[in-house]
């Protein structure tokens, strides 16, 4: 008798028969699916849809452009610890030019991207790592003799859709900082025209990648966004509202200094400059490498990577906040930045009140 | 006649690196490296709180 997981590798096709051929079982490929529904904040019943959609899917054809980056981007995209469901639906994309694996180097490698421009116009998908420099005509950043921006406008100017990986590709990044020496920017501020997804971070979460990978497959398009581009699945929700140590903020207990008793108690870091109040991700939930861990569970505050033009508006980041949201999951991405202050500081006006009644009348229960 | 031979980009490694060469005779005459990419980290890093330098430079690679 022939099991199911052998009728399906021989009906199979597209990515689905790589992941068959890769020896992952039926059982842990309907896993993934629906952990990936819960990524997508879809319903379990969307996991059967998904394993359809992927089963179905044509290879599709991606193509990575690396700028002013670190390549912290590639290093998530390829670095599992052990090799998962995800890097393998990674894996069946067909990456056909990606300057940090590829092996063909010089002319060649830049031929296997005139290619895919060529005969493949508006059907691949192409994913920017690193910022785009602009001042001096481009010259801090060039690859075979073009500059960054030559190569964006006509790589993701014909591509189906541009994912820009990474807070340096979404809006400039760690290049961007003040004083921006090379006029450093991200792909949809270069190219406003070009349908981008920021999927920012330093770097980003593979996870949000392949759900966003897993979203186009299964709809055909890309996920809905937020005002600066990113997937509402994953940078819909603060950081601190699904924070494990929110109980310790709203009890007002507060790591003081490093290695304080707090500390080792896994306490609040907001006083130690955790920008969770004002950062928006999926970082507490999703977590890394596997779902391990996340810098607050480490023990070190968030520096609010996932913002745009963190390394500028986040930091000293070991001071405090000045202003922190108030309490509940009520703030949207869009709702933050200008607007939010004043509710914000209201907020934490509110906060501080309210703790130091907790306090007085704790003090007071202890005279009595 | 010396001839000169460009490899642009190097892959496989990160970094923006680029090698031109000189052959002579089927010899290499004179080579060149340089990197075709810089962002300024030293220059970003000037007037912050120290404290913060090494979240700054460890992003120079991430490899």
């Amino acid at each position: 008798m022939r099991d199911e997981d052998e009728i399906v590798r021989e009906s199979a096709g597209g990515p689905y028969r790589q992941i068959v051929a890769r020896g992952v079982s039926r059982r842990d490929f309907l896993k993934f699916c629906s952990a990936m529904a819960a990524v997508l904040g879809l319903s379990g019943t969307f996991a059967g849809k998904i394993a359809e959609a992927i089963e179905k899917a044509e290879r599709p054809i991606l193509v990575w452009l690396e700028f002013q980056d670190c390549a912290g981007n590639t290093e998530a995209l390829l670095r599992a610890t052990k090799p998962t469901i995800a890097e393998i639906v990674l894996d069946v994309l067909s990456v056909d030019y990606h300057e940090t694996i590829m092996a063909p180097a010089g002319k060649q490698a830049e031929k296997s991207l005139e290619d895919v421009v060529k005969n493949h116009k508006g059907k691949y998908i192409a994913c920017v790592e690193g910022s785009i420099p602009l001042k001096d005509n481009g010259v801090y950043c060039c690859v075979g003799g073009r500059s960054a921006i030559d190569i964006a406008k006509e790589v993701c100017g014909n591509a189906l859709a541009t994912i820009a990986v990474g807070t340096c590709a979404t809006s400039g990044g760690i290049p961007a900082a003040a004083p921006n020496p090379t006029g450093a920017i991200g792909v949809k501020q270069a190219l406003p025209n070009v349908t981008v997804l920021n999927l920012t971070g330093c770097p980003m979460n593979v996870e949000n990648l392949t759900a966003t990978v897993v979203h186009f497959l299964t709809f055909g398009g890309l996920p809905a966004t937020d005002s600066i581009g990113r997937p509402l699945f994953a940078y819909g929700e603060r950081i601190h509202d699904h924070c494990e140590r929110r109980a310790h903020y709203d009890a007002g207990q507060f790591v003081k200094q490093w290695g304080d008793e707090g500390h080792r108690q896994g306490w609040c870091l907001y006083e130690m400059g955790c920008k969770g109040p004002e950062t928006f991700g999926n970082c507490p939930v999703v977590k890394y490498n596997e779902g391990t861990s996340w810098p607050v569970q480490a023990g070190h505050g968030c520096i609010g990577c996932f913002q745009p033009e963190f390394w500028d508006k986040m930091t000293p980041f070991y001071r405090r906040l000045p202003k922190v949201p108030g309490f509940g999951v009520e703030v949207t991405a869009d709702k933050i930045g200008a607007g939010v202050a004043a509710v914000a500081a209201v907020g934490v006006a509110a906060h501080r009140i309210a703790r130091a009644i907790r306090g007085k009348q704790d003090k007071k229960e202890d005279t009595e | 006649m010396a001839k000169r031979i460009t490899v642009d980009p190097i892959t496989r490694i990160e970094g923006h690196l680029r090698i031109d060469c000189e052959v002579d005779g089927g010899k290499v005459t004179h080579a060149w490296s340089s990197g075709q990419m810089w962002r300024g980290i030293e220059v970003i890093l000037k007037g912050r709180d120290p404290r913060d330098a090494w979240l700054f430079t460890q992003r120079f690679c991430g490899v």
